[in-house]
């Protein structure tokens, strides 16, 4: 009680002092307002990568043809991915749950009739659907029959369907792709656009032995997917996959590889970029303007101790102890920082709404970065008000009344 | 009450030792009303300081009402200083941007037990002092006699039984500080010990009894026969305004 009481005078220094008070926590201010908004940016960032993850899949390995580091996309010309690798990989891995090969080709003619396109061509194994968990929304889809009898059936796209055919029912109806005719015997259901923003629905799907045999005349695959059964075994079994096609297409490190391997560590790092050192850097910057206030404060502390040697004098000659001269300008720093916290972390959190109508990027305003500033605060008015405190502390009666 | 025994004071800076009190042996009795005098560099301020429990000497006895304080810790003599001695000092010593109220509340800031009452009891002591009319002014807002009767009103606070009081009227025209003369002619009427710190003999007449410091020591110590009456010279004053 009697404790609060001589706190509640370094409060009233500090209101009796505003302009002062105001120097002294405009540190605060600018580095606890920074904080806020450089860990909201960061959590913006970091549900991006999330969601990019998520939709990539946490379970999912991707083979690409021809090699590179990172979120690798398939390379058309590399002929060496063969549907044997997959079959090994099948048989040399375990806890997949599918692993099915896809044939891509783009810009294909396609042509219904007299209307025409240019067309991406998925030729896929029957499982397609299930991994990519992409059904048909009409008609059916691609079946193991269709790929044992080589089926000249395709599944469309809703967008292509649109351009072929437009509000007209196309299953039952005939295609040419390329010189190739095929009987339409499904359409897929409508995909949202892609995270890259691509437009998925502009497609058609076809039976993989067709497409190798009778459309490409190819024997090798743009891509393998695997999907595991558990997402923890990805990395392990990424690696797996690596040693095994590393061997099966002679290639020996550190010679290039002519595959990459794409998993969501991959997808979640593209989409992070640069950010998240970027974000990390500021935020370490921020705590360095934070700490500079706190030099700047424990400064104009030391000049107000100085200056005010006379009433610390006549404080002490009231009966004041040395405790309470320390409390009372303990407090004074302990409340420059908080309330410089309060008031940063008002103006983050506006800065944190604001910025992201005016540049491109995603805050998520979170309770933590707020918590996180009043420690810092609180820590920062305790080691920089220390000083200050105890030298007034220590000022003999006598000399601070000279 | 106050007994002081062979009380000697140096100063060591660096090396040179000063002698400021050569063995200063005195009583005060309680109800006294003392003037210690003394020019300059005499060391009537050190004398004022260990009487005050805020300086040390560095030999010599010093008890207060059977109490000894040489042996008392910082933060004893703190509390002792709280509520047993009030101080006025020369330039009133307010602290600036507070109200005359919150100004003679401030010891009570420090005391073990925070009064309820505390600001009827500033009131009080305000209106003692005749400032009743002025209890929400701000230093800068009061004369240099107001600000003088805010100190003594703030000393009084806690009722001590020794006001030290050191030049109280140096920064003071010779009306407001006659005043303040009255005031402790007054407040020694009632019974409170007061020891006054002066260099001026005229000052020094008000009171009871006059300490005169030379080089360190007493070198005298009398009673004042015919005291100065200061509120007979107010009477004076307030005459002359009227012709």
């Amino acid at each position: 009680m009697r404790l609060s009481r001589i706190a509640g005078e370094g409060v009233r220094a500090l209101a009796a002092h505003k302009l002062r008070t105001f120097f002294m926590m405009v540190g605060t201010i600018v580095g606890i307002a920074a904080l806020t908004v450089i860990l909201a940016i960061g959590k913006g960032t970091q549900r991006e990568v999330m969601k990019s993850v998520n939709a990539f899949g946490a379970r999912l390995i991707k083979i690409n043809a021809g090699g590179g580091k990172g979120y690798t996309k398939p390379q058309p010309g590399v002929v060496t991915l063969k549907l044997e690798d997959a079959d090994a990989i099948r048989s040399a891995i375990t806890g997949w749950d599918i692993v099915t090969c896809v044939a891509q080709k783009g810009a294909v003619p396609a042509k219904a009739g007299d209307r025409q396109c240019e067309t991406a061509v998925f030729a896929v194994d029957s499982d397609w659907h299930e991994a990519m968990e992409w059904p048909a929304k009409e008609g059916e889809e691609i079946a193991p029959e269709d790929l044992a009898t080589m089926a000249h059936v395709c599944v469309l796209g809703t967008r292509l369907a649109k351009t072929l055919f437009g509000e007209d029912n196309p299953v039952g109806s005939d295609i040419q792709i390329g010189n190739v005719r095929f009987r339409v015997k499904g359409v897929l259901i409508h995909h949202d656009a892609s995270p890259g923003g691509e437009d998925e629905n502009h497609r058609v799907v076809i039976p993989l032995t067709t497409g190798l045999r009778r459309l490409y005349n190819q024997n090798h695959l743009t891509y393998i997917r695997v999907r595991m059964k558990n997402a923890d075994d990805v990395p392990a079994t990424a690696e797996q996959i690596r040693r095994l096609l590393h061997e099966r297409h002679h290639v020996t490190p550190p010679e290039t590889d002519d595959f990459s391997i794409v998993t969501a560590k991959e997808v979640a790092d593209a989409a992070r970029g640069i950010s998240g050192t970027l974000t990390a850097l500021l935020a370490a910057l921020a705590g360095l303007g934070l700490l500079v206030g706190g030099v700047v404060m424990m400064n104009i502390l030391l000049i107000s101790v100085t200056e005010r040697t006379r009433e610390i004098g006549l404080r002490r000659a009231l009966g004041a102890t040395r405790q309470a001269i320390f409390v009372q300008f303990l407090t004074e720093s302990l409340s420059v920082t908080v309330i410089g916290a309060v008031f940063g972390g008002a103006l983050g959190w506006g800065v944190s709404v604001l910025l992201p109508r005016f540049v491109k990027v995603i805050t998520v305003i979170s309770w933590e970065p707020f918590a996180l500033a009043v420690v810092f605060a609180l820590g920062v008015g305790l080691i920089f008000g220390v000083q200050p405190a105890r030298r007034a502390a220590r000022l003999h009666p006598v000399e601070a009344l000279r | 009450m106050i007994e002081l025994e062979g009380i000697e004071k140096t100063y060591d800076s660096g090396g040179v030792v000063t002698p400021v009190l050569r063995g200063v042996s005195f009583r005060v009795g309680a109800g006294e009303y003392v003037a210690i005098m003394g020019t300059s560099g005499t060391g009537k301020t050190t004398l004022m300081n260990i009487l005050g429990c805020l300086d040390k000497p560095t030999r010599g006895r010093y008890s207060f009402e059977g109490t000894d304080m040489i042996a008392l810790d910082d933060d004893t003599l703190s509390h002792f200083r709280n509520h047993k001695i009030g101080f006025v000092f020369q330039q009133f010593d307010l602290l600036e941007r507070t109200t005359a109220l919150k100004n003679v509340m401030l010891p009570l800031l420090y005391a073990d037990e925070y009064p309820d009452d505390a600001q009827e009891r500033a009131e009080k002591a305000l209106a003692a002092v005749g400032l009743a009319d002025r209890v929400h002014y701000k230093p800068n807002q009061l004369s240099g006699g107001q600000q003088q009767r805010v100190a003594i009103a703030r000393a009084l606070i806690n009722n001590p039984h020794l006001l030290l009081a050191d030049e109280p009227t140096g920064n003071l025209d010779s009306k407001s500080g006659t005043e303040i003369l009255a005031i402790f002619k007054q407040l020694n009427r009632e019974g409170r010990t007061i020891i006054l710190v002066t260099h001026d003999q005229a000052v020094a007449e008000h009171a009871n009894r006059i300490i005169t410091l030379k080089d360190g020591t007493i070198a005298d110590d009398r009673a004042v026969a015919q005291p100065h009456d200061a509120e007979a010279e107010l009477a004076i004053f307030s005459k002359g305004e009227n012709r």
